[in-house]
């Protein structure tokens, strides 16, 4: 008779010797933990349930005990406390109507888990698929299957707001759903550096190598901000290194491809490229026509089509902003209690749609290229011939012809007096490169996106 | 069982446990309580099966015993008898109380199925000052809550420190904490969650006694021991259980910094706040505006059938940055919450923003702290 087996025939035969309410109240969530050399322990979910079994029931119960297997000679009492986690979550209990009517926000920071630091709202049931971001959700969905042995690491990256983070935390949580056991961690690359920069400090870069050495997954967000930061990224080397050595899956994301992280150390841009590059690219129309839908489902909102099929042909670059408009209009019929129409929702949209997109100046423009390259402002307007600069002072130049419509001559004289012909050369030498090489026009167009972002 | 004992002693005794007595469906013992003569004091518990309260007091014992009586019945008819002695048999089950002409008797049930409070195996113990424990513990008792999700948020975080006991609450709408701090340094650091409704009895029962209070602990259950002024002998235990549960990483959703902090009186704060809730409607939104040119705030709120309300209360404004204007959006019964629990004439207040964390604290008491989430602004 294994334990299980012993413990409820007990309850079967006690059951008869007191009285209904005893036996409900006293032995309700007990159970044996162990049976060795003729001693038993019982668990009892609380202090009251152990010291009444103790004193009152104890007789009782170890003849029952000893009459069912002689082997017992001694049961002792232990206080455990019943899982109560595996419980299925029901949606958000109804607390009062002040909670659930209103905006109220709540702490973001409570909803995390405490462990992985991952947010359970990212899971891939929300998370659209379309042509533009197919790669890296099948590579995503690889990876859960069996963490660690295919792409490892996966490295995704994308622009801003087009669901990298959702993507990685997706991963995690649903790694965390099916392989419970697992130790899964999820980072942004700045509490990385904090992490270093703390145990540096405090002397204890030891124990920090410990608590990264048991992980299972390792999550690192947007880690291009650790370009430029030499102790971390040696740091991250060999925790990087640690890891895949035991076929630990790693999961990284970043807003451009390892290759245009300028000053990541080369070791780590290799590291970073051995696994699985996957690019979220801008998502097309039916696309964000499909999230806006999805998003309007989830928000209870019932738009007609045309003013779905208008905000998604008028926001192209961004998914937070296709909610940041589906919020405007939802905000406005809420308070004017009827769905909007074409017209108010071209005023309504306006500010998102045509506002600060088309308005950079050329300074504004070198400035990010410097930014983007790591270089000095400087660096780029003066007249060295480093090949390192070169290549940033024909991009900018590039970028002022394209986006701007400067003349050449104002090119020239921008960079440093130059003459009008140094600039078209510039602009032919870029756009030929454009033709062939795929990384070039990534890094572009990431470029582009900085500078409207600012 | 036979003794004589003070009205005013047994009233009180029964007034501390006999709330947590009654309600128990399953096990109908537990709505009465055990009384129990021992050597010169007379002992009365109660429980529930979370939490148990055992209160002393001293009497001339003329014969030890015990027996379980019906709490309601018990109290009710204590409190009415006149203020004096009262003499107290036991025969047959049966509570004979004999006070000047009233001669009653009531029906007990057998002490033996009377469960055991459990006794905390530890002699270590932390001294707390009584007062200001309830006080604190008052300050933040009322922002934890009931979820069914969240067990671990449905109680009171007691986290000791060195220097200082930690208490906090929050219901992941609003955040309070409370630090009492030591005035000598210990050498325990430890935590634990203690259920609301423990709390709000440690409260009722504690508060306004001087004098310090033992706290003892142990892996699944606290107790707390008051002393009787008299002599040396416990007046007041209240043990409990402790909920399973991490606390979660609050440290992280108390601000650093502040986009604006102004200073305002608080009496007035709570009126401007009153005012405007009578306009704000079923979503409870109160709007808190600052305008750089003005030194103060702008109280506003709206509802579209009955009308609206402005008003401008005078106050200390300072910017982390470049002043500018804000707008930001609360739940009235939120602020006024808050507001309600600092004691001080001044209050800052700190906003980061439409939608970051703001904070309440006492102009002078960096002990005590706030914070509230705004509602999201349409």
């Amino acid at each position: 008779m294994d334990k299980n087996e012993l413990w409820q025939a007990l309850l079967a035969q006690i059951q008869f010797n007191i009285s209904k309410a005893n036996f409900a109240t006293w032995f309700r969530n007990t159970g044996i933990i162990s049976k060795e050399d003729g001693s038993v322990m019982v668990s009892v979910p609380n202090n009251f349930s152990k010291e009444w079994l103790e004193n009152k029931y104890n007789k009782l119960i170890f003849k029952i005990l000893r009459s069912l297997d002689d082997g017992v000679r001694e049961i002792k009492y232990n206080v455990t406390h019943t899982e109560t986690k595996p419980r299925e979550i029901p949606s958000s209990p109804p607390l009062n109507d002040v909670y659930n009517n209103s905006a109220q926000m709540d702490f973001a920071e409570l909803k995390v888990d405490k462990e992985t630091n991952l947010n359970p709202r990212y899971t891939f049931n929300n998370f659209i698929v379309g042509p533009f971001n197919e790669l890296p959700q099948a590579a995503a969905l690889a990876i859960v299957r069996t963490p660690g042995l295919i792409y490892n690491p996966l490295f995704v990256y994308g622009g801003v707001g087009l669901g990298k983070t959702h993507l990685i935390q997706a991963i995690g949580n649903e790694i965390a759903k099916k392989f419970p056991e697992k130790k899964i961690k999820y980072l942004s690359s700045e509490k990385l550096t904090s992490g270093i920069v703390s145990s540096i400090q405090n002397h204890s870069i030891d124990k920090l190598k410990l608590l990264y050495k048991d992980l299972d997954v390792l999550i690192v967000d947007d880690i291009q901000f650790i370009a430029g930061k030499e102790k971390t990224q040696e740091e991250f080397f060999h925790i990087f290194n640690g890891l895949y050595e035991k076929n630990k899956q790693i999961i990284l994301s970043s807003d451009r491809p390892p290759k245009a992280i300028a000053s990541l150390q080369e070791r780590l841009k290799s590291r970073f490229e051995g696994g699985m590059i996957a690019d979220i690219s801008l998502p097309e129309l039916e696309t964000r026509i499909a999230i806006l839908k999805i998003k309007s489902q989830e928000k209870k909102l019932n738009f007609p089509d045309e003013i779905i099929e208008y905000v998604a042909q008028n926001i192209q670059r961004n998914v937070r902003e296709l909610e940041g408009a589906l919020n405007r209009l939802s905000a406005y019929q809420t308070l004017n209690n009827r769905v909007p129409d074409i017209e108010t929702t071209k005023t309504l949209l306006k500010n998102v749609i045509f506002s600060p997109k088309k308005t950079t100046n050329p300074d504004n423009v070198i400035k990010t290229v410097a930014c983007f390259y790591d270089l000095k402002e400087n660096d780029i307007l003066n007249t060295s011939r480093r090949k390192e600069i070169v290549k940033p002072r024909q991009i900018a130049m590039f970028i002022l012809r394209e986006e701007l419509k400067s003349s050449f001559p104002f090119i020239g004289r921008k960079f440093g007096g130059k003459d009008h012909t140094t600039a078209i050369h510039a602009h032919n030498k870029i756009a030929k490169e454009l033709e062939k090489d795929e990384n070039l026009a990534e890094e572009i167009n990431l470029i582009k996106e900085q500078i409207y972002s600012i | 069982m036979k003794f004589i004992i003070l009205k005013e002693n047994l009233n009180q005794g029964l007034n501390f446990i006999n709330r947590i007595a009654g309600k128990n469906l399953t096990l109908p013992i537990l709505n009465n309580i055990l009384i129990s003569a021992e050597k010169n004091f007379l002992n009365l518990s109660a429980t529930d099966l979370e939490l148990g309260i055992k209160y002393w007091a001293l009497i001339k014992t003329e014969k030890e015993g015990k027996i379980t009586i019906p709490a309601k019945t018990l109290s009710a008819f204590i409190n009415l008898l006149p203020d004096d002695k009262i003499n107290i048999e036991l025969k047959n089950q049966t509570l004979n109380i004999d006070c000047q002409d009233y001669q009653t008797k009531i029906k007990g049930l057998s002490a033996e199925e009377f469960p055991i409070i459990p006794k905390i195996e530890n002699d270590n113990f932390i001294e707390l000052n009584c007062r200001v424990f309830c006080e604190g513990l008052s300050g933040v008792v009322d922002f934890a809550v009931l979820n069914q999700n969240r067990p671990e948020l449905s109680g009171i975080y007691f986290n000791f420190r060195k220097d200082a006991l930690c208490l906090v609450t929050t219901d992941s709408f609003r955040l309070a904490e409370k630090l009492l701090f030591f005035k000598e340094k210990t050498n325990q650091e430890f935590s634990f969650i203690l259920p609301q409704k423990s709390v709000r009895e440690i409260i009722n029962i504690l508060s306004g006694k001087e004098g310090s209070l033992k706290f003892y602990f142990s892996q699944n259950q606290v107790m707390f021991e008051y002393l009787m002024t008299e002599t040396a002998h416990p007046q007041i235990q209240i043990v409990s259980r402790v909920i399973d549960g991490e606390y979660p990483d609050y440290q992280g959703i108390i601000p650093k910094k502040y986009e604006a902090q102004i200073i305002l009186p608080k009496e007035k704060l709570l009126n401007h706040i009153k005012t405007a809730s009578i306009f704000s409607g079923k979503t409870n939104e109160v709007k808190i505006r600052l305008n750089p040119q003005k030194e103060g705030i702008e109280i506003f709120s709206q509802n579209p059938e009955l009308g609206e309300n402005q008003s401008f209360l005078q106050g200390q404004v300072k910017y982390s940055s470049a002043p500018k204007e804000m707008e930001v959006s609360f739940n009235h019964r939120f602020l006024i919450d808050g507001l309600l629990n600092i004691k001080e004439p001044e209050v800052i207040f700190e906003l980061n923003n439409e939608d970051g964390p703001a904070a309440l604290r006492p102009k002078t008491d960096s002990s005590y702290v706030y914070i509230v989430m705004p509602i999201k602004s349409v």
